[in-house]
């Protein structure tokens, strides 16, 4: 780890929390899930600051940053892109679309239709698109938040799992705490605030951050806890749909991101705890109608943190 | 089995599971080199070696008529070792050559199963040999070994190294036969012992040892030098004086000038038998009881002979046991493996007050001719002296004043005469001398008077309170018949040396340095080894006493104690408890195994480390991480927060730093600090 690594973090944490009051967890989270390479889902209610946080985060990485508002009207072209039949040259030109950008901001996923959705998904899956025969290759990092309206609002179009799956983690902001609440009916501007935020990180630094990522320790300890706590997941009694190999992938992967957002080259189990919810809660299935994230709280107090073998 | 996992069907011995074949079969033919032909050894090694050497490829499998060869070639051998047949050592030894030569043949798993059950069979077999305590423990581990060969041929894959494979096969090998031993334990105390049906003429050729049924001074003196255990006594009650203690084997009636024998025509067993039931028979009424009873256990250890040794007379016995006239009881069959006895003497009865004739006669009888200076010294003492009992001291009274000593190196008698030569020229000897001297001097004067050969005395064992008689015990002395006090003992050995009947043998030559002087290296002469020696004789007591000794009758008087009056039902019921109780243990044993897979010690320790903080009221919850429980308990118990804290880092760096050094280290820690905390 460069010893540069653990400053920029936190001075890059530390913007952030200036554009979004009070929510210091879900910003964490919310960089860990771009120090994973991985892309976010954000859920809330309209009006928490969703794309205020999408942007702050565009802005503080210095990444290039573009947003589609999802519509029911939505077609694939609209965001990846068509060739145009250009008259000087005689020939058709590729005119490359919104989702070629470093961080792409997809707002209200879930009101344009299953086919504008699934375009975007094999774009963030694949990290290429493919236009009449031609794979055009998307910048890289890639980074896609899409902000979701929870889905009993009408006009949404709610995401199959096969495609939650896509999101390494799903974070929802929340009211902001009474405090933060006042100074917001004080008339504090966030778009202000947003205007003014200086630039940490670069395309260039970011990348190198990313590569610490997988470098971060695992030991088998640790390891047996997340085996157990997926093992859990897969209880029939528990869970309708338990985390699949790729959502376990997810987890260390995050928990690895975590650690060192927290300025660590291993991992605990306190790490895994943190991203656990935001990890497993858009995957897995409870029996009944419980929430999925009600359903990995419970099941993160219930597997035993320490035990079995090793020495 | 065929297709087990992973092996593909594959039903062949691997190269190390005919290692642990070949070292099993050797362990359990070794003990036989002491009884059989040696070249047996050497044989399952070349075998085995044999085998080996295919199976790496240096050589193919041997051809039918190889095999056959060898084997014909094998009997051959066994003839010429001189071995009788039909026996049942030429039946072992044949067994354990198929048992040598089944090696070369061991190919597929079942092959091995053969020579694995076949030396199970071996096992139990030495023990017809010898059942000594330490025979006991070597069939233990032979047992252990053969059981280890037994898992070691049904593995395939060899995941583990050498040491590692020996270690684990012998650990479960033992674990396996361990959870035997309650079974083993039911059946031993319960199964009917049943008297064999038939048997084999059985080692034939076995040494008899001990006293025998004739005397010529000199047998008692080789037996002096033997310092093998004879038998030995627990009394119910007080223990006699030492000089008490004469040990009545046989009685010898007939002098032949040379030679003391019991009658003139040496009868064998069966005749003696026959001797013993009819005319030579004991008559209960001839024995007026008086004095105090003593009440005894006896184990005798095999001899090859039916002697057995009592104080006399005996009136109440148990066991296959004979009693003859002259008081003496004796064993149905020659000794082949210790045998138990409990008995009821009274030294103090009055023997034969009625004398019968032909038993007079015989206790008068004296070669034709021969001695004549010991039968005119007879004749001139009994004129001399008014009554008998004055004779009978005069002749005691001599051996005192006289120049006799008491030497277990004797000069040699000739053939004849040999009375004279020893009452009036070298006039030094041991039991057999002055036993056989006084009675003759006795007949001469026409007192009825016997020799009784057996052991006198003992040593005291206060490990195991028991007396324990030894060869060198062995001993002679007379016995006189009076009117009105019929038989009378007189041991003329106590007058010349009465250390010999106080103290022992060693007492009485102490000066002369005779005593065991053939063995050098006996633990005998280091006495600082004694106390050893003691406790390890009382181990070896305990076991021919209870566990050799185990036969039907005690195992009568066992099932009495427990069930009172025995009925089948009752017998069945217990016998069907015990075994509930044990298939129950094992179903729980089986449980408990399964359910414990345990953790690793870093892990334990911490499980302890919450249970501290839980009886002080900081409880973990399960879903938990160690960090944030110690802030929890930090924050709770603020006194020990550094020990807490400290603890957690030890335990995190353990567990969660995947390069961490020092384990051994870091457990040692977590434990001082748990050490700090309780």
């Amino acid at each position: 780890m460069t010893t540069a690594a653990p400053q920029l973090i936190q001075a890059t944490l530390a913007q952030l929390n200036k554009v979004i009051l009070g929510k210091e967890q879900p910003v964490r989270l919310a960089l860990t899930c771009l120090l994973a390479n991985g892309h976010l889902l954000l859920e809330d209610l309209p009006g928490m600051g969703k794309t205020t946080l999408a942007h702050a985060l565009a802005q503080v990485c210095g990444l290039e940053y573009k947003r589609v508002q999802f519509t029911s009207d939505l077609l694939p072209a609209d965001l990846i892109g068509a060739s145009v039949f250009e008259s000087q040259s005689s020939s058709f030109r590729f005119h490359p679309g919104p989702v070629f950008s470093q961080l792409f901001l997809a707002d209200e996923l879930n009101r344009a239709t299953p086919k504008a959705q699934s375009a975007l998904l094999e774009a963030m899956e694949e990290g290429q698109v493919s236009v009449d025969g031609t794979t055009h290759r998307l910048p890289s990092p890639f980074f896609v938040i899409a902000t979701q309206n929870p889905q009993s609002q009408s006009g949404t179009f709610p995401l199959p799992e096969s495609q939650l799956d896509r999101f390494l983690l799903r974070v929802s902001l929340g009211y902001p705490g009474p405090q933060v609440e006042r100074e917001l009916l004080k008339g504090r501007n966030g778009r202000q605030a947003l205007a003014n935020l200086p630039q940490v990180l670069n395309g260039q630094r970011l990348k190198a951050l990313q590569s610490l990522v997988p470098q971060v320790k695992l030991s088998d300890n640790l390891l047996d806890y997340i085996q157990r706590l997926i093992a859990h997941t897969r209880q029939s009694d528990v869970c309708h749909l338990g985390l699949s190999p790729r959502g376990a992938q997810a987890l260390v992967k995050s928990a690895q991101s975590w650690a060192l957002l927290q300025g660590r080259g291993h991992v605990l189990p306190e790490d895994v705890q943190a991203v656990f919810v935001a990890v497993a809660g858009h995957r897995l299935v409870g029996r009944e109608e419980t929430q999925g994230e009600q359903l990995a709280r419970h099941i993160l107090d219930k597997v035993d943190v320490i035990g079995s073998g090793h020495g | 089995m065929g297709n087990g996992l992973g092996t593909g069907g594959n039903n062949y011995i691997t190269y190390s599971g005919m290692i642990w074949l070949l070292a099993a079969q050797l362990v359990v033919m070794l003990p036989f080199a002491l009884h059989l032909p040696v070249w047996l050894i050497p044989l399952v090694l070349f075998a085995a070696g044999w085998r080996l050497w295919v199976l790496s490829g240096g050589a193919s499998q041997p051809g039918t008529l190889l095999k056959l060869g060898l084997m014909l070639f094998g009997i051959g051998g066994l003839f010429l070792s001189g071995l009788k047949f039909p026996s049942l050592e030429a039946m072992s030894a044949l067994l354990l050559l198929g048992f040598a030569f089944k090696s070369l043949e061991v190919i597929q798993r079942r092959d091995a199963l053969v020579v694995v059950f076949i030396g199970y069979f071996l096992v139990a077999l030495h023990f017809l040999y010898t059942q000594s305590i330490l025979a006991g423990l070597y069939g233990v581990v032979s047992l252990v070994v053969l059981t280890g060969a037994l898992i070691g041929t049904q593995q395939t894959v060899a995941e583990f190294t050498a040491v590692q494979n020996v270690r684990f096969n012998l650990r479960l090998a033992a674990v396996m036969l361990l959870q035997c031993v309650p079974l083993m334990l039911l059946l031993f105390v319960f199964a009917p012992r049943l008297q064999p049906l038939w048997s084999l003429p059985m080692l034939t050729d076995q040494a008899k040892t001990g006293i025998s049924d004739r005397m010529t001074p000199g047998d008692i003196a080789s037996l002096s030098q033997s310092a093998e255990l004879a038998f030995r006594v627990t009394f119910k009650g007080e223990r006699p004086a030492q000089n008490q203690l004469y040990w009545r084997g046989l009685v010898l009636n007939h002098f032949d000038g040379h030679e003391w024998r019991q009658f003139e025509q040496t009868p064998d067993l069966w005749q003696m038998k026959e001797l013993v039931r009819q005319e030579y028979a004991f008559r209960p009424d001839a024995v007026q009881v008086a004095g105090t009873p003593i009440e005894y256990e006896a184990v005798y250890e095999k001899t090859g002979q039916p002697w057995l040794f009592t104080l006399s007379p005996t009136l109440k016995v148990a066991g296959d046991v004979l009693q003859a006239a002259d008081f003496r009881v004796m064993a149905a069959q020659e000794l082949q493996a210790p045998l138990l006895l409990k008995a009821t003497s009274y030294p103090q009865a009055l023997r034969d007050v009625q004398l019968a004739s032909s038993l007079r006669e015989l206790a008068l009888q004296l070669p034709t001719d021969g001695d004549l200076r010991s039968r005119e010294l007879a004749q001139r003492l009994r004129q001399e002296t008014g009554s008998e009992q004055a004779y009978i001291d005069k002749v005691l009274a001599r051996f005192r004043e006289q120049q006799f000593f008491y030497t277990l190196r004797p000069p040699t008698l000739g053939d004849s005469n040999t009375i004279d030569e020893f009452l009036f020229e070298s006039q030094r000897g041991f039991c057999a001398h002055y036993a056989g001297s006084f009675v003759f001097l006795m007949r001469a004067a026409g007192i009825p008077a016997r020799v009784v050969a057996g052991y006198q005395g003992g040593e005291w064992n206060a490990q195991g309170q028991y007396l324990a008689v030894h060869q060198y015990d062995a001993h002679a002395w007379a016995e006189v018949w009076q009117q009105g006090k019929g038989w009378v003992q007189i041991d003329p050995t106590a007058v010349i040396a009465p250390q010999r009947v106080e103290q022992g043998l060693e007492a009485a030559v102490q000066a002369e340095g005779s005593f065991l002087q053939g063995q050098l290296l006996s633990t005998r002469h280091l006495p600082w080894l004694n106390g050893l020696r003691h406790k390890l004789d009382a181990v070896q007591y305990g076991w021919q006493r209870w566990v050799l000794g185990y036969d039907q009758t005690t195992q009568m008087d066992l099932l009495h104690a427990i069930l009172g009056e025995l009925t089948l039902l009752r017998v069945a019921t217990l016998v069907g408890g015990v075994l509930v109780v044990i298939l129950l243990g094992w179903l729980l044993m089986l449980g408990l195994a399964r359910r414990h897979a345990r953790e690793a010690l870093e892990h334990q320790l911490y499980r302890r480390f919450c249970a501290i903080l839980a009886k002080r009221g900081v409880v973990r919850q399960p879903g938990q991480a160690p960090g944030a429980f110690a802030q929890q308990a930090a924050a709770a118990l603020p006194a020990q927060s550094d020990n807490i804290r400290a603890f957690t880092q030890v335990y995190e760096t353990l567990c969660y730093l995947p390069d961490a050094s020092g384990y051994a280290k870091h457990t040692r820690q977590l434990k001082a600090l748990l050490g700090k905390l309780s």
